[in-house]
């Protein structure tokens, strides 16, 4: 129905009009004219022949006018409607008295078509056309061309009709501007009512977007049951309080949020501690020393974790591992700090046990053994019975595997210690160079027996480091027994000592079968062993390198490795000397200080 | 007269073990017993000059008995040698610290041990 109307509107559509209906008003007139002439009797034809041809004319143009309205293809081809209706009106003068014809007024109708066309040109057009209308009865020789009025009548009927087609060229002419400017004003609304329906609905989906988001963030709030997670701004005033939180500390967000700091929550001697760890002036601008030195790495944009102490409000104090982090606005300014904090009483509880497994399994294998090694020691020390030389023999292997069975005990006694993080470690002044001759001159006895030389390089005198120095002796017979087992006969096995900047270097390079470069990574971890040992069937457990290396790490030092396969190997082992790394910042808080009497034994919390 | 020695350990083998060492040196054993109560008991009754004690027994421990020892004048006189399977100089100095006179980590050589206490206790001189 809709179409049908829209349709039938788009024919009569008055700012543009179809050729039919253009044509429609001469066709009534006609129709009129016609009934006039069967009325009026006054009103005669004079050439019925003329007359009958003139609507046949004015006939063929309306169906032609209205083929062509259906056809917007051929629209414009429709200009000849109104020049065949200026012959039609003619013809229909010329049989109606010519001249004297009371049908002439017809002709303004195709006149108006023509000059309401765009361009200047149809207002010509329009005045030929109504020459051609008036001038038509004289062509047919209806009326002889006699009088001056006749010659008049067809100068000046088309000059009039010239001036009206240029009046209603112009008229059409503004008026066509200014429905071009409303239709530009009527895209333009329609672009900006498109641009709001784009708009809207992009608020829609960022709405959509942004409720999604905000329930996700709900849903891992509230999932978050077992950390306690406390937001603050950057006084520490607590504004966010999960429900870890008020399990762990026993109180609701509403009598935390924008009532409590953070640091209520805080053991206060840790804060002044670490206050003083981090070297904090006192009277400076850190207002509260406490909540900056819990705060400071955070603010300067690293993710921090460390092990603090949580009071509740019952008073129950819960180690937690506490992890702070800035919040910042869309400017990056910090405003906030968000503090989720992990309980690792379980975890100290796990690490207290392992701790006495250890002790245990200790004493229980070495007690065995000490027996095992003590009567095998009488036996050999018998005189009232000495052995026979077989027997000697005998009891050396039993013996030798005992000593190795306490090696691996020790071994594991110190892995098991330096997993659970921490190892007892002896500090005090170590001259290097003494712990790597001692070293050097207890392994030659074994290299010399392997057919391999020892080299001994210091490059450097004097370099004293803090350390343990039993710990660091361990080291360098670790990589110096390492070295010559894995070094065939001939080989060289070379200890270097020397500085670089503020480090002492220790160096074992070795001629030997060298690591393969995708074994490297896993070189440190426990119970690894290189291909080339296993294939080489050189004997160890594993334990060696990650010993060594806890020492080292222990020391702030740094064990490192480079190899070549059947080139050789080379650790190194660089320690911070004494009087190095003493000066104050974040990240030289965790080293040990030298001092003037250090500590006989420091335990490590983590290594 | 030779000198008079306690011997304390849970463990009957190190007890033999010490118990030989001991008499090797030309000490005279007084008692072997396996928990710490048993040799407090003995050192008050038999008021030796050395108890070789083991750190970890049941009952009292070496260390205990060290402490209960130096705190009580009578037993002024006895002296103490710790036997411990712990070799970490922490213990070590825990054991020093509660009065004993020597210390002794396991593994030890039985040789050594004799040497020692031969050292310590010349034949005849107490």
């Amino acid at each position: 129905m809709k179409s049908f109307y829209s349709r039938v509107m788009s024919y009569l559509v008055v700012d543009h009009p179809s050729p039919a209906l253009k044509q429609l008003p001469l066709v009534v007139a006609f129709v009129i004219a016609l009934v006039i002439l069967a009325v009026v009797p006054e009103v005669t034809v004079t050439n019925i022949g003329l007359v009958i041809t003139g609507v046949a004319v004015l006939v063929g143009a309306t169906i032609l006018a209205a083929s062509l309205s259906f056809s917007a293809k051929y629209e414009r081809w429709s200009i000849l409607v109104p020049i065949i209706d200026f012959v039609a009106i003619g013809l229909f003068r010329a049989g109606t008295g010519s001249s004297v014809s009371v049908f002439g007024a017809m002709v303004i109708l195709p006149v108006i078509w023509v000059a309401g066309e765009k361009g200047r040109g149809y207002v010509v057009l329009a005045a030929i056309g109504s020459f051609i209308a008036v001038m038509l009865p004289f062509v047919f020789g209806v009326s002889p061309l006699e009088t001056g009025s006749d010659v008049a009548r067809g100068i000046f009927a088309p000059i009039v009709y010239l001036f009206a087609a240029a009046i209603i060229n112009e008229l059409t002419r503004q008026s066509r501007v200014q429905v071009d400017s409303i239709n530009a004003l009527a895209q333009e609304k329609e672009k900006m009512l498109q641009r709001t329906f784009e708009y809207a609905s992009q608020l829609e989906e960022s709405e959509v977007r942004y409720r999604a988001t905000d329930r996700l963030l709900r849903s891992v709030w509230g999932a978050v049951t077992v950390q306690s997670v406390i937001g603050t701004d950057t006084t520490g005033l607590i504004d966010a309080w999960n429900q870890g939180a008020s399990r762990m500390l026993g109180l609701t967000p509403d009598q935390t949020q924008g009532k409590r700091y953070v640091l209520d929550f805080h053991l206060q001697e840790e804060l002044e501690q670490r206050a003083r760890e981090l070297n904090y002036p006192p009277g400076e601008t850190v207002l509260n020393p406490g909540f900056s030195a819990l705060v400071e790495n955070a603010r300067l944009g690293e993710v921090e974790s460390r092990d603090w102490t949580y009071v509740s409000t019952d008073g129950t104090q819960i180690p937690v591992s506490l992890t702070v982090t800035r919040r910042v606005d869309e400017d990056g300014e910090i405003v906030g700090y968000l503090f989720v904090a992990t309980d690792v009483t379980k975890e100290r509880e796990v690490s207290r046990l392992k701790d006495e497994f250890v002790g245990l399994i200790s004493h229980e294998l070495r007690t065995p053994l000490s027996s095992i090694l003590g009567y095998l020691e009488l036996m050999k020390d018998d005189e009232e019975h000495p052995l026979s030389e077989e027997q000697e023999q005998f009891l050396a292997v039993a013996e030798r595997n005992a000593h190795r069975l306490l090696r691996l005990v020790g071994d594991l006694l110190f892995t098991a210690q330096v997993e659970s993080g921490k190892f007892p470690l002896d500090l005090k002044d170590v001259e290097l160079d003494q712990i790597v001759a001692a070293t050097v001159e207890s392994a030659r006895p074994v290299a010399t027996a392997a057919g391999i030389t020892m080299v001994e390089e210091i490059l450097a005198d004097g370099l004293v480091t803090v350390g343990d120095p039993l710990r660091l002796g361990q080291v360098c017979d670790n990589l110096i027994s390492n070295a010559i087992k894995f070094t065939p006969r001939g080989g060289t096995v070379t200890v270097s000592l020397s500085k670089s900047d503020s480090d002492a270097v220790i160096t074992v390079r070795d001629t030997g079968m060298g690591i393969a470069a995708s074994e490297l990574d896993q070189l440190f971890s426990r119970f690894f062993r290189a291909t080339t040992a296993t294939r080489n069937a050189v004997p160890g457990v594993g334990l060696g390198l990650t010993i060594s290396k806890a020492i080292v790490t222990a020391h702030h030092g740094e064990l490192g490795v480079r190899s070549e396969e059947g080139v050789g190997t080379q650790f190194s082992v660089t320690l911070p000397l004494t009087g190095a790394g003493v000066s104050a910042g974040a990240t030289t808080v965790t080293r040990a200080r030298p001092s003037a009497s250090p500590p006989p034994s420091v335990w490590y919390p983590s290594i | 007269m030779s000198a008079r020695v306690v011997i304390a350990d849970d463990d009957a083998d190190i007890r033999g073990l010490v118990t030989i060492a001991a008499r090797k040196a030309g000490l005279d054993v007084l008692a072997s017993v396996s928990d710490g109560d048993a040799a407090l008991e003995a050192i008050r009754d038999r008021l030796p000059d050395l108890a070789i004690l083991d750190v970890a027994m049941p009952g009292l421990t070496g260390v205990e008995i060290c402490r209960i020892v130096r705190a009580d004048v009578t037993l002024a006189s006895v002296r103490i040698l710790l036997v411990s399977a712990s070799a970490d100089e922490a213990s070590v100095r825990a054991g020093l610290e509660s009065g004993a006179a020597d210390y002794l980590s396991k593994p030890f050589s039985p040789r050594d041990l004799t040497a020692r206490l031969s050292a310590q206790f010349p034949e005849g001189s107490e």
